[in-house]
């Protein structure tokens, strides 16, 4: 999947400029530590954290994109920081099991 | 013989979770970080040699070692606290300034912060390789690599806003009202 295509098939919105790739796999956490332990590059990060350290973390692995969900704020610096890093920030209302269900459906799998 | 010669495919292996604590003597006003895998970091104050420590901080982050598949070799990350991107708050800092000409080919600087006995120390050259080896080859974005440097770069380690790669208040982290 295309980030591009996330907009229109996860009902998410982006946050900041959409720097298009391919996306092939899906990581769930709400830790860094995790992220730098076990994402797979190219993956979807679906997450509730929105400090600027999860921009630190998804660059130094390499993800495709970020799903902030659950309707949180993020702050302009976490946004800026991933456009400096060409990582697209998306936000969602929905919670992970309904954003990890519409990553199944569209052909996403665990990025691990 | 051979593990000098070996080209090492690193992979992270024994990962453990704990805390890095931060602690403060208000009498010397020295300030030490450390790693712990108790279950929550320690608060309570209390006395060593002439030091009285009182906790000022932790956050949640990983220890592990490095094991390279084709040799066995095993490179231990004891003294490492964390990975720290540099947030430009320093003109003149080195790491700032590394960063900036990097950047723009595409490769991302992380400082190595490494503590002995609660002390900042630079992590060896040969784990820094290890670490810019392991995190470069994870990547998938052609041309884009990862460089591992020393913290002693910092300019100034006190004033720094650099962000760690550390998980901070997620043991009490609750949803928002």
């Amino acid at each position: 999947m295309r980030i591009s295509e996330l907009e229109t098939k996860l009902n998410c919105k982006p946050l900041n400029q959409i720097y298009d790739k391919e996306a092939d796999g899906a990581f769930i956490s709400d830790m860094v530590s995790d992220v730098m332990a076990g994402a797979k590059a190219g993956s979807i990060w679906v997450t509730v954290q929105t400090h600027k350290n999860v921009v630190a973390a998804a660059n130094l692995v390499d993800l495709a994109a970020i799903i902030i969900v659950r309707g949180k704020k993020v702050p302009e610096d976490t946004i800026q920081m991933a456009d400096r890093a060409k990582l697209t920030l998306f936000a969602t209302d929905e919670d992970t099991y309904q954003v990890a269900i519409r990553l199944f459906e569209s052909g996403i799998k665990p990025g691990k | 013989m051979l593990r000098d010669r070996c080209i090492h495919s690193w992979a992270m292996t024994d990962v453990k979770y704990g805390f890095i604590v931060t602690e403060k003597c208000y009498h010397c006003n020295q300030v030490r970080t450390y790693f712990t895998f108790e279950e929550t970091p320690p608060k309570e104050e209390y006395k060593e040699a002439e030091h009285y420590w009182n906790y000022e901080g932790s956050a949640q982050s990983i220890k592990f070692s490095m094991r390279c598949g084709k040799c066995g070799k095993v490179v231990t990350f004891e003294e490492l606290m964390g990975l720290m991107q540099c947030m430009a708050c320093d003109e003149g800092c080195y790491i700032n300034i590394i960063s900036q000409i990097c950047e723009g080919q595409n490769i991302w600087v992380y400082a190595g912060l490494a503590y002995k006995s609660g002390q900042e120390v630079d992590l060896p050259a040969e784990k820094m390789d290890v670490l810019t080896t392991y995190f470069t080859s994870r990547l998938r974005t052609p041309g884009k690599k990862i460089l591992v440097l020393p913290g002693s770069l910092r300019r100034s380690p006190e004033s720094c806003r650099g962000e760690v790669l550390r998980d901070v208040g997620m043991v009490s982290l609750t949803p928002e009202t």
